[in-house]
């Protein structure tokens, strides 16, 4: 089991739809929601998804999908 | 007691012990220094800063490490009086503080790369990372090889290996990632959180971030123990820019100093600006950014501490500027035609962005203000090509010589 700690930020359009009930629906993983924020305009959060490597994987890329953009707690590392 | 009391939450305040750890397991907030400053004015005092080593590390009761063994001659950079620079703006009391001079590896992030791996090695690790193609990279890669440590550096794999010359040399494992700069970033994070590696920027970030107090200590005494008026400089994750603050704060606290912090100024390129947004916006969170500007070293989308900057940016008082990238040539050239500093296209931005705020009339013109000049144009010389003046050809002939480049009329 892995587990990883992720920021996830909704784009306006995608605040309405339950992605994350989506995601442990669709892929055996746990989401534990630690910070958030949500209104009309802005939705985003910060939580540990713990799982197998490749469930973790497959969850990440049906969020990127979806629009979300997925970037690590620590945000942007790499750095040119 | 030891100068430094613990880690702590800087979202919810709860304190941990002092490892390489850098998230808080509650809130997931980043964790920061907890000086014992009480501890500190005890044993800190001019004297002895201006007896100290000729680095950084003259300020080591002020940072989080015991015995400095990285970077030993990392800082200490000149603070020069820009005066020709100063006229064109209207300053009488401009200063850069010149960090494209740093050792070894030419930009301000050889102080932070100085504290981290100090730190690192006094935890025990023996491998240090990063994920960079540029200065953090070239800076990880040098001190890395320098202090016998392994060295790991993440890139993406569709990147020309020209671009990391400046690191090979240093030979270090050069990891090259097949995806986008946000599946390395997610892999950085996995593989920090799982070895026992110390990945600059991510596991000991809360020491390596501190290094970038010593610009403002470095100011203060270059100014006969005296904070400036004003500061200008760059926004990238952002954690610069408020350390600078912390450090002039920190500083007073205790009692080297008895001004107030300066009032901070920062500078984002126009193609890469979600700090600037926030903060003229009002927002207290960061909207992510794909970033499109020659100022690569400061482009980062999606910045870790963007929202304490913005925090930061009102408290002093402050306020933030954005530069498109032919004002970022024009800073550049207009550095080096001024002052003879080449800088990269990060200063390049700071210097668009101090003569936009000083033709703002944001500055009294007796001030003392200074801007940071953080890497070193030699680096990134590619930006200004179609930008400069070409040379003049001639013959070798003196009359060719006379007529085309010194402008006078030879009779035949």
């Amino acid at each position: 089991m892995e587990s990883i700690k992720l920021k996830l930020i909704y784009p306006e359009d995608k605040i309405k739809e339950p992605i994350l009930s989506r995601v442990c629906k669709n892929f055996d993983v746990e989401i534990n929601i630690r910070k958030a924020n949500v209104t009309e305009n802005i939705g985003w959060l910060e939580l540990e998804m713990t799982g197998d490597e490749d469930q973790i994987e497959q969850a990440i890329k049906f969020m990127e999908s979806q629009g979300i953009e997925v970037s690590p707690l620590e945000g942007q590392i790499f750095l040119e | 007691m030891a100068k430094v009391k613990a880690l702590k939450c800087k979202e919810c305040g709860k304190e941990y012990p002092v490892e390489p750890i850098h998230v808080c397991e509650y809130c997931f907030g980043p964790l920061e220094i907890e000086y014992d400053y009480d501890e500190i004015k005890k044993i800190v005092s001019r004297e002895k800063i201006e007896n100290g080593p000729k680095s950084l590390w003259r300020y080591v009761d002020l940072l989080p490490v015991d015995n400095p063994s990285v970077g030993l001659s990392a800082g200490f950079t000149p603070l020069i009086k820009a005066e020709k620079l100063g006229r064109k703006l209207g300053l009488n009391n401009l200063y850069i503080k010149d960090d494209s001079v740093n050792h070894p590896t030419l930009s301000f992030k050889d102080r932070v790369v100085a504290v981290a791996l100090s730190k690192a090695k006094e935890f025990g690790f023996d491998t240090a990372a990063c994920a960079s193609t540029g200065n953090l990279a070239n800076s990880v890669a040098a001190n890395a090889a320098a202090s016998g440590m392994n060295c790991y550096v993440f890139i993406p794999a569709n990147l020309e290996t020209n671009k990391i010359i400046g690191s090979l040399v240093f030979n270090p494992t050069v990891v090259a990632v097949e995806g986008n700069y946000d599946d390395v970033n997610r892999l950085s994070s996995e593989v920090a959180n799982e070895f026992g590696w110390a990945f600059v920027n991510i596991n000991v970030r809360p020491f390596y971030s501190e290094g970038s107090k010593t610009l403002a200590f470095e100011v203060a005494e270059q100014l006969g123990w005296k904070a400036p008026d004003a500061v200008v400089a760059p926004l990238a994750s952002g954690s610069l820019y408020t350390k600078i603050w912390k450090g002039f704060n920190e500083l007073k606290t205790v009692g080297l100093i008895s001004d107030n912090s300066p009032r901070m100024y920062g500078a984002q390129a126009s193609g890469c600006s979600p700090i600037y947004k926030a903060f003229k916006e009002g927002r207290d969170w960061i909207v992510p950014e794909k970033p499109d500007t020659i100022a690569k070293s400061i482009a980062i989308g999606n910045p870790a501490d963007g929202p304490y900057a913005v925090k930061v940016g009102k408290e002093s008082s402050g306020d933030m500027e954005i530069a498109t990238d032919q004002e970022i040539i024009e800073g550049m050239k207009l550095l080096a035609e001024t002052e003879g500093i080449f800088t990269e296209t990060a200063g390049g931005t700071t210097i668009a962005v101090l003569k936009r705020f000083a033709e703002k009339g944001v500055f009294d013109p007796d001030e003392i203000v200074v801007a940071y000049i953080t890497g070193n144009g030699y680096k990134t010389m590619e930006v200004l090509e179609g930008h400069l003046n070409k040379p003049i050809h001639i013959k070798p002939s003196l009359h060719e010589f006379k007529e085309k480049v010194i402008g006078i009329k030879v009779k035949k």
